[in-house]
């Protein structure tokens, strides 16, 4: 141990610009501290620093670095943690000289950077604070936009659905939904915009909230810690609220509360953070001035849980298909493997509003390649996957059309011009509809209808080609693939049961390797419409390794 | 397959005497549209002429009009009378006679005139193109009309009172090609308007491909069989549409530039068609069966039957080859 202490501090003394303020030495759990001067260029400043070296060194700890720069008296200064620690994002290298060199760069980096030029990002950087247990259970509050812009020191009662208990690493993490906000006299006065299927969440109970217009901060970027800290933020009439509240909860004191502190973040933007209030203990007291009796907050350390905003720009940031697709109004017909796929992959891809239709009961063989559960047993597929689907995107409404009616318009009475209009009528409100029945029948009937976008696709046996229709009266050349063009070996189909069930071969990897592909191809060409949509074949071939050809008509 | 044997059947099952009731409808009706014109207008009109697809043999039964040039005397509408008041007396007139029996409406640069079916399903139209000589009497010598823009075509705005055309040079820039070339170059427009028709709203008319053909002949040594002929023309499209420079002057007009009737991208779009279209009849022949079909309606019956032998019929427990999966 002496030996890397050693070699870590003679490599830090050599750097240029680098003075050892404090000698190195190694603490009870062989975790290296230190102290260094570090001189400012054509300056005669120089800054010290705390430094603390982890044993992973030079390797990550988890996700952060292993190597802490501190300094409290730099908590003012952008990208400095409570603690004082500096936040560097550094380069990989597991050689100790080269990581302490690239790191001691990242740390004059900041210092150019948010200490000497007093940068601000761009970028909102959230306030920095530590959520805390209440009787050793944290909680967390899921939050989205609402139609409503609050005002400065309101407050009142939000609702909220108590979903799933978890464990947030060791303790126990109880999650909730915030459903509505309402006035102090609890008229509701703003919905949250979720889908419908969240607004119908029980497990309903009843927080606080107030609104401050900005945030609780200190240094502008630690949230407070002390109650007392929000003195001259609210006014007289919250006091009364709060003390109300309490007098009327006396049958369940000890039961935790949450209040909500509401700021703007951007003119267009909100933001909430929650503290957790004991019911009986609020922090509030009274207190008499100029014989006029008043409230005001008690030194008290206040305790802050989870808050996450999950309105649709921030749950579908990190990536979602083409506005072209996701704002459309979707049927998808057919949710075997591709249909269910489909539909997960465009819930998850930011699709809000996805109609499904098909008659089919799921059966435990159906799971090893499509998107539904063993533990849901038999079911109609229908309600299983809109289950799936609520449960993955609190944006996404989920319409199950009656397959019976779907069938007597398309198929019993198709002859007839008004079943014809009658469908014809029925699916106009589609911007897209995805066909994944691979039924040929329906298929032809589609092909009859004037339909705003029709997609087919499907799959030859072995998942070998997916044949893709985009083009308006594509039956011909659907048919004409699978006929005539592609090889579709019927000889080597799964048949497990008896000769009346035979099914293809193909695994969820294979199917949906094709699917997504296809969906990428759509996705760009809907993004860029200088190349007009065109049916589509994806070829694969495994003989030299395994490639996918995208082969346009 | 046998490329050449489909194209010829493709040709041959979209000729505009397979559907002999309906062409002699439309005979019939063109005539009394015809004589009715003449009649109203006595003097004031030049005999009007079948132009478009039929005048220029490069009809098909799968979409079928009439166009009729109605070419009016310079003084027709009065001297000082204006292009506009010609096209609204027309379209009055016609209006008037047929309203009872048609829909007649206004379109681009004619009166269309769409009989009501009897029963029968079978559907007349017939557009008439009024135009008017550019001064008096000089129709007789260069067949020069001018046209009024109801609804913006091409490049020309809603309202234009000059669209100068000369149609009987456009239906002779095809009748009067050498007469082995003259059949070829029918038969590429006939197969590029099918292909046409497979997709929806296709921006490029079909004077354009009659137009982007007979360009591909003048540049290009297309020879050989029906198939190698159409795959000379398509590689034509592919390379040449989107070209800076390119143009598809007008034989009735040398100022209109039938290349400007698309956009940029359309003509992207256009020339990588023509680039999937032949790398996937290169790929499998059969795929020339959905980019140049038949019209079923005319498939003989014995080759009808026999087209989806072994293939469409399910034998016993194992599904059908046309079987989809997913």
């Amino acid at each position: 141990m002496d030996a890397r202490l050693n070699k870590i501090q003679q490599i830090i003394s050599e750097l240029n610009g680098i003075s050892i303020e404090s000698p190195f030495s190694s603490d009870f759990d062989s975790t290296i501290v230190g102290k260094i001067k570090v001189s400012i260029v054509d300056s005669n400043e120089t800054l010290i620093f705390d430094v603390k070296i982890f044993l992973e060194y030079p390797l990550k700890k988890f996700d952060t670095e292993s190597i802490t720069f501190f300094n409290t008296d730099f908590l003012e200064y952008g990208h400095v943690m409570g603690n004082g620690s500096i936040c560097i994002h550094t380069s990989h290298n597991i050689d100790l000289k080269k990581k302490i060199e690239i790191d001691i760069n990242s740390l004059k980096r900041w210092i150019v950077k948010y200490y000497l030029n007093k940068e601000n990002d761009n970028h909102y950087e959230h306030i920095i604070l530590q959520p805390k247990e209440f009787n050793n259970i944290h909680f967390s509050y899921l939050f989205t936009e609402v139609d409503y812009s609050f005002n400065k020191n309101q407050f009142g009662f939000f609702e909220y659905s108590k979903i799933i208990d978890g464990l947030y690493f060791d303790k126990t993490i109880s999650n909730h939904i915030v459903q509505n906000f309402k006035d102090q006299f609890s008229k509701t006065i703003t919905e949250c915009k979720w889908s419908n299927h969240i607004k119908q969440l029980a497990n309903r109970n009843i927080g606080l909230y107030v609104f401050l217009d900005n945030p609780p901060t200190r240094k502008k970027k630690f949230i407070i810690s002390n109650w007392e800290d929000l003195e001259g933020l609210v006014t007289q009439d919250l006091f009364k609220f709060l003390d109300n509240i309490q007098k009327r909860s006396q049958k369940i004191k000890g039961n935790p509360i949450p209040l909500l502190i509401g700021y703007k973040i951007s003119e267009l933007e909100i933001h909430w953070q929650a503290s957790i209030l004991e019911i009986g203990k609020f922090p509030i007291e009274s207190y008499k001035e100029n014989q006029i009796w008043k409230g005001r907050f008690i030194d008290k350390d206040i305790i802050w849980s989870f808050t996450r905003n999950c309105s649709y720009d921030y749950f579908f940031g990190r990536g979602k298909l083409a506005d072209k697709i996701t704002k459309n109004k979707i049927l998808i017909i057919g949710i075997g493997a591709i249909g269910s796929i489909v539909a997960k992959t465009l819930t998850r891809c930011g699709c809000t509003s996805i109609d499904i239709v098909d008659f089919d009961i799921k059966e435990p063989e159906n799971v090893c390649r499509s998107e539904y559960s063993f533990l849901t047993g038999l079911c109609n597929k229908v309600d299983e996957l809109s289950n799936e689907l609520f449960r993955i995107s609190p944006f996404v409404e989920i319409g199950i059309i009656d397959f019976r009616l779907f069938h007597n318009y398309s198929k019993v009475l198709n002859k007839s011009n008004d079943a014809k209009k009658i469908l014809q009528k029925s699916l106009d409100c589609y911007d897209l509809i995805i066909d994944c029945s691979t039924d040929n029948d329906l298929l032809y009937i589609l092909n009859q209808l004037d339909l705003k976008r029709l997609i087919t696709l499907s799959i030859t046996n072995n998942a070998k080609d997916l044949v893709c229709s985009v083009e308006p009266k594509s039956y011909d050349w659907v048919i004409n693939q699978f006929e005539n063009i592609l090889e579709n070996d019927l000889e080597d189909i799964h048949n497990p049961t008896g000769c009346w069930s035979p099914t293809f071969k193909a695994s969820y990897n294979d199917i949906n390797t094709l699917v997504q592909f296809a969906i990428k191809h759509l996705n760009l060409r809907f993004l860029d419409e200088s190349i007009a949509l065109r049916n589509f074949v994806l070829k694969t071939e495994d003989e030299n390794g395994f490639n996918i050809k995208l082969n346009e008509f | 397959m046998d490329k050449n044997l489909h194209l010829d059947s493709v040709i041959k099952t979209h000729q505009i005497t397979k559907e002999e009731q309906l062409l002699n409808k439309h005979k019939e009706k063109n005539k009394e549209v015809k004589e009715a014109l003449e009649k109203n207008y006595g003097d004031s009109i030049y005999s009007p002429f079948n132009s478009g697809s039929y005048a220029k043999n490069t009809a098909m039964n799968t979409k079928f009009d009439f166009d009729m040039v109605s070419p009016f005397k310079r003084n027709a509408f009065g001297s000082k009378g204006t292009l506009k008041e010609m096209f609204e007396d027309v379209y009055d007139f016609l209006y008037e006679k047929y309203n009872d029996v048609a829909t007649v409406r206004k379109q681009k640069v004619s009166v269309g005139i769409e009989f009501h079916s009897n029963g029968d399903g079978d559907i007349v139209k017939i557009d008439v193109v009024p135009g008017r000589e550019l001064n008096q009497d000089q129709y007789s010598d260069d067949e020069n009309l001018n046209l009024y823009v109801y609804y913006k075509y091409g490049n020309y705005d809603a309202g234009s009172e000059r669209i100068k055309t000369n149609v009987q040079a456009q239906i002779k820039n095809i009748k009067d090609r050498a007469t082995n070339e003259k059949e070829s170059i029918r038969k590429i427009i006939r197969l590029l308007k099918v292909w046409k028709n497979t997709k929806y709203n296709y921006p490029t008319k079909s004077f354009f491909l009659e137009l982007i053909t007979i360009k591909a002949f003048d540049n290009k040594a297309i020879t050989g069989n029906l198939w190698s002929k159409l795959e000379t023309v398509l590689e034509y499209i592919r390379d040449e549409v989107t070209k800076d420079g390119f143009t598809l002057k007008d034989p009735g007009n040398s100022s209109n530039d039938l290349i400007d009737s698309l956009t940029e991208s359309e003509r992207e779009t256009l020339s990588y068609d023509m680039k999937n279209m032949l790398e996937r009849i290169e790929d499998n022949d059969e795929n020339i069966k959905t980019y140049f079909p038949e019209n079923a309606k005319f498939v003989e019956e014995e080759k009808a039957d026999n087209k989806y032998e072994n293939k469409g019929n399910g034998f016993y427990s194992a599904p059908p080859k046309n079987e989809r999966f997913g």
